[in-house]
């Protein structure tokens, strides 16, 4: 005499799953607006240096107007020899000597002129306004960024950016 | 024909779909921004300068670190450099609002609507000259173009700003960075931090009281659409607090 009643071998309801795709869908535009495509992974490691009030370069990468160099330590321990300082430079997915130790060679400033070169057409400004962002790490020596500023010099590159992790708000 | 009923489509497999292209998003992008201080880099010129501008101490905001990441300010010796800010904005306020001309502290000059008017139109006058000038060199047709350009902004600016009187900042007076080639990029960008952090507190305050918004809304603005209100707004405040820096290459 059992006040409740033993329920029939019917096993759990079903959960609706009908809403699934409509949450997900959801989650999926979020992620698409709040955020940008990520750049390679470079080869060298950089730990970015902090900084309050900085500029963010969004809008210039949208138009393209911005151009990426990494300054670090290669993650590969063997090549950290090959570097004067032991920092590499990183552009175009190749791990280069930084320039100081190739004066002659003008790595920098040619590999920026291929860059203009490329997307010329497509820009509504000159190379002297189209930015240099160098993203170093935080023990990377002050000297390697003003030999980066040299070559941009020479082919009147003149806007440099240096990238900074912002942990203020804007 | 006999009514047929539509086969309802299985959309069973949407939510797999879905969550196929969430977390492609997911591993492809990224939340952090690119935030960086932009810096400009002076034009290169052939000509050696025999004799060096004059620039007076007090024009000079020099800021010096050493191999060892040792800090010094002026001619004073810091350990914090959370403190550089403060004295970026002690160098810009001292003499805003009355000249003291014994301190150490660079001058304001001082222009009415009137003057700056004349000015242009002088500028504007000197600049036809040249033009009609036989075989006048063309930097120097570049350069009176470009004088008659700068005294046209501040007519606008000041306009903007709606004061009888334009007081500026003296135009030696300018910001000094100097590092070693072994000083550590950390502090190197610790400094640009403070700089801009105290440009930007100047300039804030200026535009909450002309404008009634924040500066960092001008420049967010101004970057992504470029409207020229905004423009003539960043002008202004430029002209007030100009961000004259100089990097000095470090000597081998």
């Amino acid at each position: 005499m059992s006040k409740f009643k033993k329920q029939n071998k019917k096993g759990a309801p079903g959960v609706n799953t009908s809403s699934l795709p409509d949450i997900v869908f959801m989650l999926l535009f979020f992620f698409m607006v709040a955020t940008t495509t990520k750049e390679s992974d470079p080869t060298v490691k950089v730990t970015q240096p902090e900084g309050v009030k900085a500029m963010d370069m969004t809008p210039y990468k949208q138009r393209s107007e911005i151009d990426f160099v990494y300054l670090g330590e290669p993650r590969n321990p063997a090549r950290r020899s090959q570097f004067k300082f032991g920092y590499a430079l990183f552009l175009d997915n190749v791990a280069q000597p930084n320039p100081g130790d190739l004066y002659n060679t003008n790595t920098i400033s040619s590999w920026k002129m291929d860059k203009f070169t490329d997307k010329q057409g497509r820009l509504t400004v000159g190379i002297e306004d189209v930015i240099t962002c160098i993203k170093a790490d935080k023990g990377a020596p002050s000297g390697i960024i003003f030999d980066i500023r040299d070559e941009l010099q020479e082919i009147d590159a003149l806007t440099v950016a240096y990238a900074v992790k912002d942990n203020g708000n804007l | 024909m006999a009514k047929r009923e539509i086969p309802e489509i299985n959309a069973g497999s949407m939510a797999d779909i879905a969550f196929l292209l969430l977390i492609f998003f997911l591993v492809t992008t990224t939340m952090d921004r690119d935030k960086a201080y932009k810096r400009s880099i002076p034009k290169k010129i052939e000509i050696e300068q025999k004799d060096k501008p004059e620039v007076e101490e007090r024009d000079i905001m020099a800021i010096r670190a050493n191999s060892k990441d040792e800090l010094m300010v002026r001619s004073e010796i810091m350990t914090n450099p959370d403190e550089i800010s403060d004295r970026i904005l002690e160098w810009y306020r001292f003499n805003e609002q009355s000249n003291d001309v014994s301190s150490n502290f660079p001058l304001y000059s001082q222009i009415t609507m009137d003057e700056i008017r004349s000015q242009v139109a002088n500028a504007e006058k000197e600049f036809e000259e040249a033009e009609e000038t036989p075989d006048i060199a063309e930097d120097f047709l570049t350069f009176k173009q470009a004088q008659v350009d700068e005294w046209k902004k501040k007519e606008r600016a000041l306009k903007l700003y709606g004061k009888p009187i334009l007081r500026e900042i003296s135009q030696k007076a300018h910001i000094r960075v100097e590092v070693q080639v072994e000083t550590g990029y950390e502090l190197f960008a610790k400094i640009q931090s403070e700089i801009e952090e105290a440009i930007f507190e100047l300039r804030d305050e200026k535009a909450k009281s002309i404008f009634n918004e924040g500066y960092g809304t001008i420049i967010t603005r101004l970057a992504a659409d470029g409207e020229k209100e905004d423009k003539e707004k960043f002008e202004l405040l430029k002209i007030l607090y100009p961000d004259r820096i100089i990097e000095v290459k470090p000597k081998n």
